[in-house]
């Protein structure tokens, strides 16, 4: 595992996943926490042991900070500036994760190129890409993958350190902070683990005076953790068989589990079309396998399985092609 | 209270917490319990508080060591023969 800064660790959990090429509001989560993130490295760094309340931007220098930090601190230079006193902590995770949407891309793009150059990051295709509606609208669907030891070593590392009795390092207690804020709980921890996890931030809060000073703090945007919380319960409901059968019909519902390729020609036979879908997937960059041919293909599709299901849409023409549906179960 | 310790420092002291195990080994957190709770893992704990410690060496050693016992197509109960049954020097200190 590489020693990362807690900006870095916590962007290769925020950004994986998440479209590489437009501002979701689901991705602006991730960036407004990773904005905060960027303030508690900077903490973290300079503190001088007069306690967490306080964040004193006055004495950092921007030519000796990583580029991601200038993203997050220029804007907030001239409070620096004109800051008599240092400003209290609260006011600088809040000013970080109010920045604008050029900021928070800027902020992001620094980050994503800081992860690339250690080959912890990477652009892959989103099967998405592949729909009729996207391709034929000429819409690209990228997203980012973390490296996966490395994601699972940060991860595991949280979990160990507090899930196990003992002292808890200062990057724990604020990566566990940014999962909080950004809503990230309930993907690492199992609910167990999650009533351990309440009962150890509480007591953090009362023993340790970092905890004591961030834990009150709240940066989240209740329509935007909303949104977030909404496409993530979408998408889980959708990969059970039932509600599965229901997007088949309604592919609107959750168009990432149910994506329509359209086929070369009317009434192709199952030969060509598997091979329009391959070409498509070629196209794209997918890696692929097929598992089964016949009338409904079996693909090993970027390592999920998926059903290669014949059906025609409807719209001014008909159009025939095959939906691909996650293989259930899983 | 502290700051997370680098790599180098990890890889320079004698005793790691599971946390850090798991950031040198790349195991699973559950994994490690797991083999500490079957008494696989010889760890040390301090009484004033209940945190584990083990010997850097000889414990990234054994993990590797386990491993290995397990892409040879062995069991857990058969690894924990396996290693209680090993020479006292190949098994280090319990």
């Amino acid at each position: 595992m590489k020693d990362l800064k807690l900006t870095q660790s916590f962007s290769m959990i925020a950004l994986n996943a998440q479209n590489s090429l437009y501002l979701t509001t689901v991705k602006k989560v991730a960036l407004r926490c990773m904005a905060a993130s960027v303030i508690l490295e900077v903490l973290l760094d300079n503190h001088t042991g007069k306690g967490w309340n306080t964040v004193d931007l006055r004495n950092i220098a921007f030519p000796d900070s990583e580029e991601y930090c200038q993203a997050v601190l220029e804007p907030m230079q001239h409070k620096k500036v004109n800051a008599s006193r240092p400003l209290s902590l609260k006011q600088c995770l809040k000013s970080a994760s109010a920045l604008s949407g050029k900021r928070l891309k800027k902020l992001e793009k620094s980050v994503a190129d800081s992860l690339r150059s250690q080959d912890l990051i990477e652009e892959i295709p989103n099967l998405l890409g592949c729909d009729l509606y996207f391709d034929s609208a000429g819409v690209p669907y990228m997203e980012y993958r973390s490296n996966i030891p490395e994601y699972a070593a940060i991860t595991e590392t949280v979990k160990a350190e507090i899930l196990e009795n003992g002292p808890v390092t200062d990057e724990t207690v604020c990566m566990l902070w940014l999962l909080r804020e950004s809503g990230c709980f309930s993907d690492f921890f199992s609910l167990n683990d999650l009533e351990t996890v309440a009962v150890r931030m509480n007591g953090l809060y009362y023993q340790n005076p970092l905890a004591k000073a961030l834990y009150p703090i709240r940066i989240r945007r209740g329509a935007e953790l909303a949104v977030k919380q909404f496409l993530h319960w979408k998408k889980r409901i959708f990969k059970r068989p039932f509600a599965a059968g229901i997007n088949f019909v309604y592919p609107v519902l959750e168009r990432s589990q149910s994506v329509f390729i359209d086929t070369e020609a009317w009434f192709s036979n199952s030969d060509k079309r598997l091979e329009d879908v391959k070409n498509r997937l070629k196209l794209y960059g997918h890696t692929f396998t097929v598992l089964q041919t016949g009338a409904v293909p079996i693909i090993k599709i970027d390592n999920l399985v998926y059903k290669a299901v014949p059906q025609a849409i409807y719209g001014r023409v008909p159009i025939h092609g095959v939906r691909l549906m996650p293989r259930l179960p899983f | 209270m502290s700051r997370q310790r680098t790599m180098d420092v990890i890889l320079a002291s004698e005793y790691v917490s599971i946390g850090e195990l798991v950031r040198i080994t790349g195991c699973r957190y559950s994994t490690l319990k797991f083999y500490t709770e079957e008494n696989m893992l010889p760890f040390e704990q301090a009484e004033q508080n209940l945190t584990r410690r083990y010997r850097r060496e000889e414990t990234v050693k054994r993990i590797q060591w386990i491993k290995k016992l397990k892409e040879d197509g062995l069991s857990i109960p058969q690894i924990k023969n396996v290693l209680q049954t090993a020479p006292k020097k190949e098994r280090g200190p319990d």
